[in-house]
């Protein structure tokens, strides 16, 4: 399993909860770049970077555009910012219009990081309420990553996660639970 | 329908060829991500949208404008302006005349917020307010200062965190009408700024890829927000330098809420968060 070294990780403000539950199970020295794409509520556009922090085991940030992404941190796209990982491993933003009604745009991130990273790339799709995300997956899927998707059963709302499962063939469907013990055996 | 990459370079290279833009140091993700969307809009691809903009000048402007990122709001990003106002503005309470400049200003309600504040801190009369853009168009709507009012509601609840309350103090509240400032009409669905605002600012097209000061002065501040985000790193780069050459001692540079000054020019401003000084 060791030839997967990026992960990343779409859903809507929904799906907080699962987040927290698996940043709050990653190790200490868990060293791959972890990038969250996640819708948030309009009206709740600051606090959810410290939200995450209080139960991540690892530093999360909002980065700025052309930071270098470096192991061992949690990326969050920031609100109302596109968030573009570039050949040479450093992030690009964007405000561009909103893409499936969604800045950041999963969809976005994800071709990014599919094109940037290919086979070495894990796109894991949680619970959200829009079809944004589904052919992100397909792309990390048909870039050679691996692409995994959440049990929809155990989704608040199964929108993403079934439409990410009409366009792609995925490699697995967990819960939660199972997400963090893949994530864990990464290592 | 995906970009490749000799697509973006005939695409850069027949503008350069046909005019004085030059996007060859945009950054690569957001720039194919644009053509794309142009190719899509246009229902073209790459070499009839070439062969077009080869035969039309008009329609090059309409692509530039197209391609190139023109989001904004009126107090857009509320804690921003409560950087500029309780931070920054203050600073030049005692200055004979301020100078400030609106890098990359798009349909102008950047520029607009700024003169309502400065209106409210009684820094108005004294201030020349400067404002450039890549696109005719774009400068163009800046200059009406007429906007749609449905779709933009965040324009009026982002007023009232700037302009009405205080962050630092809820009991220090101002009950400033917007009609001191803008007039607001359902039935034509605008917001149309006050004369007295649209005839004080001086708009002027600037590429700032060109690096040369359209202004003939030097500024106090500098707003250059979600503008450099579209530009590589050297880019950027050049223009950080560009602005700390036009801005006088100690000026300030105001970026957008995730930009960073990263590399060596960041010896030659103080950061404290979005907002720069010059050393």
């Amino acid at each position: 399993m060791g030839k997967y070294k990026y992960i990343i990780i779409g859903g809507s403000a929904g799906s907080f909860q699962v987040v927290t539950k698996i940043l709050s199970a990653l190790p200490k020295n868990f060293d791959k770049p972890v990038f969250l794409c996640l819708h948030r509520l309009k009206h709740i556009r600051s606090g959810f970077v410290e939200a995450l922090s209080i139960k991540s085991t690892l530093p999360v940030v909002e980065p700025c555009d052309k930071e270098h992404i470096r192991p061992g941190k949690v990326y969050l796209a920031p609100a109302n910012y596109h968030m573009y990982i570039e050949l040479g491993n450093y992030f690009s933003l964007s405000t561009e219009e909103p893409v499936n009604h969604s800045r950041p745009a999963i969809d976005l991130s994800f071709f990014s990081a599919a094109y940037a990273y290919k086979s070495k790339l894990v796109g894991i799709i949680l619970s959200g309420a829009n079809r944004d995300g589904a052919l992100g997956l397909k792309s990390v899927k048909d870039a050679g990553g691996y692409s995994i998707v959440q049990d929809p059963d155990e989704c608040q709302v199964k929108t993403m996660t079934t439409a990410s499962m009409q366009v792609t063939q995925v490699d697995e469907v967990l819960k939660t639970d199972q997400i963090i013990d893949f994530l864990l055996k990464l290592d | 329908m995906a970009v490749e990459s000799q697509d973006i370079e005939l695409f850069i290279g027949t503008i350069r060829s046909l005019s004085d833009y030059d996007f060859s140091e945009y950054s690569i993700k957001s720039f194919s991500r644009r053509l794309e969307k142009v190719l899509i809009d246009n229902k073209q691809d790459i070499s009839g949208l070439v062969k077009k903009i080869k035969s039309s000048n008009d329609f090059l402007e309409k692509i530039v404008r197209d391609i190139t990122v023109n989001t904004t709001e009126l107090f857009r990003d509320p804690k921003a302006w409560h950087t500029v106002r309780y931070q920054i503005l203050p600073k030049f309470k005692d200055y004979e005349s301020i100078n400030i400049y609106h890098a990359g200003c798009s349909t102008g309600q950047e520029v607009y917020s700024m003169l309502i504040l400065l209106y409210e801190m009684d820094l108005f009369y004294k201030t020349n307010v400067f404002a450039s853009d890549i696109n005719i168009q774009v400068l163009e709507e800046a200059k009406k200062g007429t906007y749609k009012y449905r779709f933009n509601l965040d324009y009026l609840s982002n007023f009232d965190k700037v302009i009405k309350d205080n962050p630092y103090n809820t009991e220090d509240f101002r009950d400033v009408p917007y009609s001191k400032y803008f007039d607001i009409n359902k039935a034509t669905d605008t917001i149309k700024m006050k004369p007295f605002l649209t005839s004080k600012p001086v708009f002027k097209k600037q590429d700032l890829v060109k690096g040369s000061n359209v202004f003939y002065t030097k500024f106090d501040l500098i707003l250059c927000r979600n503008v450099l985000i579209y530009f590589n790193f050297d880019l950027q780069n050049k223009i950080f330098e560009y602005f700390h050459q036009n801005l006088f001692d100690g000026g300030y540079l105001v970026l957008g809420m995730h930009e960073s000054m990263l590399g060596p020019i960041t010896a030659k401003f103080e950061k404290k968060g979005i907002m720069y000084r010059k050393r």
